[in-house]
């Protein structure tokens, strides 16, 4: 039978062990947090960013002839940039809403 | 891009009047008498187009500088029966020569239809630019 | 602050590109114009040139991190010379040797392709700054 709360026990041990059993069970932390996650997005929006600002300046002095080239480049960082401003968008109304909260 | 726009135009009325000189040259190649209807062959005449607008005093652009007349020799040809000949039996023609006023209408067309493209170009431009706060 | 929202990114780039297109536009429809004139020599501004001096300034902004967010400083050569909002173009004699009976070098041929190069260089630039432009706008608004 499962016991995830440790509660149940063999021993005849008194209720004080509960909680001591209970962090027994704690779940392991095995994937970077939210915050972490948010992070590396912002930075690599930043790098598209700058790979297509050099992609754009490039093609403007000649450097690079390739417009679909340098097209692709700034797509993707544009979505990229829609993207992280959504995601943005959306935590921000998540805060919004947790900070209605009456508690 | 205005400028490019006045630019273009006064080619195109450089040009036009090339056209029609050209045409009055062409209309009278067999033209003997003048006005008054005494004998006075035409004359062809020749359009100098020079750069600048004198009206605005721009150097860019051009403009016809002169409408010339041709001083070059007269065509005879021998009519002895006519009442214009002279002593020798013969009429003074006009000095057009067709092929050359053909030849001349020709680049003149040419030069009409490249300033239309410029002008092409230069509405493109400028609704490209607009574009941008658009 | 204004300043550094529209010099991060290209757009500095773009504009003189835009202004370096829009001006040659003119040099290019004045030689058209003068395509029956006796005695003219066809002018221009060297294209190549101005992408050097266009790399050069670009390279300079980006090696150096102090200003890679900054203006972008356009060195003066003979034929181009950079002004606050708008390009100072000298065109001279394109020096082509072929002369016609009326002293012209007309090449009706390579003006057409001039005219069309400019233009799509023009389109090209503006379009990229249009672009440019919305995002920052969907920066500023929050609007994706």
């Amino acid at each position: 039978m499962a016991d995830p709360l440790g509660l149940i026990t063999t021993t005849g041990t008194l209720p004080t062990e509960i909680g001591r059993g209970a962090s027994s069970v704690r779940p392991t932390h095995d994937g970077p947090s939210f915050k972490d996650v948010l992070k590396s997005q912002i930075d690599e929006v930043n790098a598209l960013q700058q790979g297509a600002r050099e992609a754009v300046e490039d093609l403007a002095s000649g450097k690079r002839d390739d417009v679909e080239g340098v097209i692709l480049a700034t797509q993707q960082a544009e979505t990229a940039f829609r993207l992280l401003l959504q995601v943005r968008n959306k935590v921000m109304d998540a805060y919004e809403e947790v900070k209605q909260i009456r508690v | 891009m205005y400028g490019a726009l006045d630019i273009s135009t006064s080619a195109l009325v450089a040009n036009r009047v090339r056209m029609e000189v050209i045409s009055a040259n062409i209309a009278n190649q067999g033209t003997l008498l003048n006005a008054d209807g005494q004998y006075e062959p035409y004359q062809r005449r020749d359009v100098f187009i020079a750069p600048g607008d004198p009206t605005t005093g721009s150097n860019e652009g051009v403009h016809v500088a002169e409408i010339r007349l041709d001083e070059g020799p007269l065509r005879p040809r021998m009519e002895p029966g006519s009442p214009y000949a002279d002593e020798d039996g013969y009429v003074y023609y006009p000095n057009v020569d067709p092929v050359v006023e053909t030849m001349n209408a020709m680049e003149a067309s040419r030069s009409y239809e490249a300033n239309v493209m410029a002008i092409e170009a230069t509405k493109a431009m400028t609704s490209i630019a607009l574009e941008i706060i658009a | 602050m204004i300043k550094s929202v529209t010099n991060g990114g290209a757009v500095d780039v773009l504009e003189r590109l835009m202004q370096f297109a829009g001006q040659r536009h003119r040099i290019i429809t004045n030689n058209i114009a003068n395509i029956s004139t006796p005695g003219y020599r066809m002018q221009d501004v060297s294209v190549k040139g101005f992408q050097a001096q266009l790399q050069e300034a670009i390279d300079a902004r980006r090696n150096d991190p102090a200003t890679v967010d900054g203006p972008l400083e356009l060195r003066e050569t003979t034929q181009v010379r950079a002004e606050k909002d708008r390009l100072d173009l000298r065109p001279e004699p394109i020096g082509t040797n072929i002369l016609f009976h009326d002293q012209n070098d007309r090449d009706p041929e390579r003006l057409v392709q001039s005219l069309v190069e400019n233009f799509v260089a023009f389109r090209t630039a503006a379009q990229f700054l249009r672009k440019e432009y919305q995002l920052i706008n969907m920066a500023i608004t929050e609007r994706p």
